[in-house]
């Protein structure tokens, strides 16, 4: 039974594949269908398995738990108390979060800056400074070059490259005098580190396009068809 | 005249049959394929390759999120079952958790797919049974993405009260035995992301309690990585498809016993024929573009 529910999937995937490429040709009604089929079956997993992955854990279980405590033992200060399993506190994030509702209704639409300005705050207060010491500081650290990196002539090299093509790519994006002289064959210089940025972006832009297009022709030609062992 | 018509033809090429030819050339190989050889990256493969060949033998733990969705599976799976494996052949213990809702089925394939290759083998007499609990443990899913990245650091248990099974995680064998509490019980750290997610994980991870990060990342967002790479941030890291193709090949010249699906290698003379058609393709097209505009300056 398990076979033929695998091979029933198998076919629908490869259907489905199909129906996508088929927009290589020209938009179709195949590939709108399976366009929008996608984005429904992953917006209702995704619904389904936040509901009970953060939904039912985060609010409904506590407070659940607070009210079976209520009716055991009657009132206790510890229902209040947000490090317990089980308390009512948890409402008032709640009802911050329904803030979010008021968008729709344009007479207290403002209401929707409190919990922005509460989530915004939060993250920015995480992200400063961890941002700052991971992609600042210690790439700072990083760029240095030390006694011990000159004993190896790649290093030095390398690293001389990356701090000549630096400078010569920001003297080409410098606007306030103009490009002659001296400036003129440095920011020729950086305009021909961009490019080679460029170049090496698309390389791998197409590497990853192909790796997808080549995963979807091994499941049609393996997994599908067999024809490859 | 003639020969100006045949280069205006040809930059008038129709797009679909650009797109005949890149199918032909990568479809091809995968119906005959040939073998290439393959260098293997000193400075990304190669460094995370031993740097997980180097944890504690049965006292190493590593902890994969694995935050792929199913439009980066050709390049991230592989990378994630090898990961796996590798960890098996050296009895490291491995945590599986995922940020994204869309990452638990492909998480959850590939844990089942290399448990069950290792206890087939085992039944043959080849290699150790692995145990789900024991060896290795399925999270599932948490987000946002910085909030169990922190409470990680503080309590694994406040996370993840419990595992992807409803099973409590204090309950299961692996935790207790190991004692892990949080990141200072664990090695290191996998991500595997179409996104920026391992340099969230060098941020608020690594920044903050000093855990080794390394990433899997797809081939589109390699250069995003690199600066991490240099200052060591990341150990080591898997770039697209051709990552995971070495490991693999990493994986058979270390273990011989390997015998699993090579989901990578598979399609790496395609992508090595692909490549070739598209320089060619490019070569071709700028010589049109030339040969025309030339006609064209000179009125012809």
């Amino acid at each position: 039974m398990s076979m033929i529910l695998e091979a029933f999937w198998i076919w629908i995937a490869a259907l489905l594949t199909l129906a996508i490429f088929s927009f290589l040709w020209k938009d179709n009604v195949f590939y709108r269908t399976a366009e929008h089929l996608y984005i429904g079956v992953a917006n209702g997993y995704s619904i389904t398995l936040i509901y009970y992955n953060v939904v039912l854990p985060n609010m409904v279980y506590p407070i659940r738990g607070a009210n079976q405590a209520l009716s055991a033992d009657g009132f206790s200060w510890g229902l209040l108390n947000p490090f317990n399993d089980h308390n009512y506190f948890i409402i008032l994030p709640m009802m911050v979060g329904a803030l979010y509702i008021t968008r729709f209704i344009p007479s207290v639409s403002w209401m929707i800056r409190i919990p922005i300005g509460i989530t915004m705050g939060y993250y920015t207060a995480i992200a400063i400074p961890a941002s700052f010491k991971a992609s600042i500081v210690r790439q700072l650290e990083a760029s240095i070059l030390t006694r011990s990196d000159f004993d190896s002539w790649s290093v030095v090299f390398y690293g001389l490259l990356i701090f000549l093509t630096t400078v010569a790519t920001l003297i080409y994006f410098f606007f306030s005098a103009e490009h002659k002289g001296a400036l003129k064959p440095i920011s020729e210089i950086g305009i021909l580190t961009v490019m080679v940025g460029f170049g090496a972006s698309f390389g791998l832009t197409v590497m990853a396009r192909i790796s997808l297009a080549i995963g979807r022709f091994i499941f049609l030609f393996k997994d599908w068809l067999g024809v490859v062992s | 005249m003639e020969q100006r018509s045949v280069w205006k033809k040809m930059m008038d090429v129709d797009r679909r049959v650009i797109y005949l030819i890149v199918a032909v050339v990568m479809i091809v190989p995968i119906i005959f394929p040939f073998d290439l050889p393959m260098k293997i990256s000193k400075r990304t493969t190669e460094v995370l390759f031993n740097a997980i060949d180097s944890f504690p033998e049965q006292h190493g733990v590593f902890l994969i999120s694995a935050d792929l969705n199913p439009q980066d599976q050709p390049e991230l799976f592989p990378m994630l079952v090898a990961w796996i494996r590798h960890c098996f052949y050296r009895d490291i213990k491995v945590l599986v958790m995922c940020l994204y809702p869309t990452s638990m089925g492909l998480a959850e394939q590939a844990l089942n797919q290399v448990a069950m290759e290792f206890n087939n083998r085992a039944a043959d007499g080849i290699g150790r049974r692995v145990v789900y609990g024991e060896d290795y443990i399925f999270l599932g899913y948490k987000p946002p993405p910085i909030v169990p990245i922190l409470g990680l650091g503080e309590n694994i248990y406040d996370v993840f009260p419990r595992d992807f099974y409803g099973n409590e995680l204090k309950s299961l064998p692996m935790m207790t035995k190991k004692n892990i509490k949080s990141y200072r019980d664990m090695d290191m750290i996998g991500s595997l992301a179409a996104n920026t997610l391992p340099i969230t994980y060098v941020a608020y991870a690594q920044a903050r309690y000093g855990i080794r990060v390394t990433g899997g990342v797809t081939a589109v967002s390699v250069a995003d990585f690199y600066p991490y790479l240099d200052s060591e941030q990341l150990t080591g890291m898997l770039e697209g498809m051709k990552g995971a193709a070495e490991y693999e090949q990493l994986l058979r010249q270390q273990f011989p016993e390997e015998n699993g699906r090579q989901l990578a290698s598979e399609g790496m003379s395609s992508q090595s024929s692909t490549h070739i058609a598209i320089i060619l393709m490019i070569v071709l097209g700028n010589v049109c573009y030339f040969m025309n505009r030339r006609y064209e300056t000179r009125g012809m």
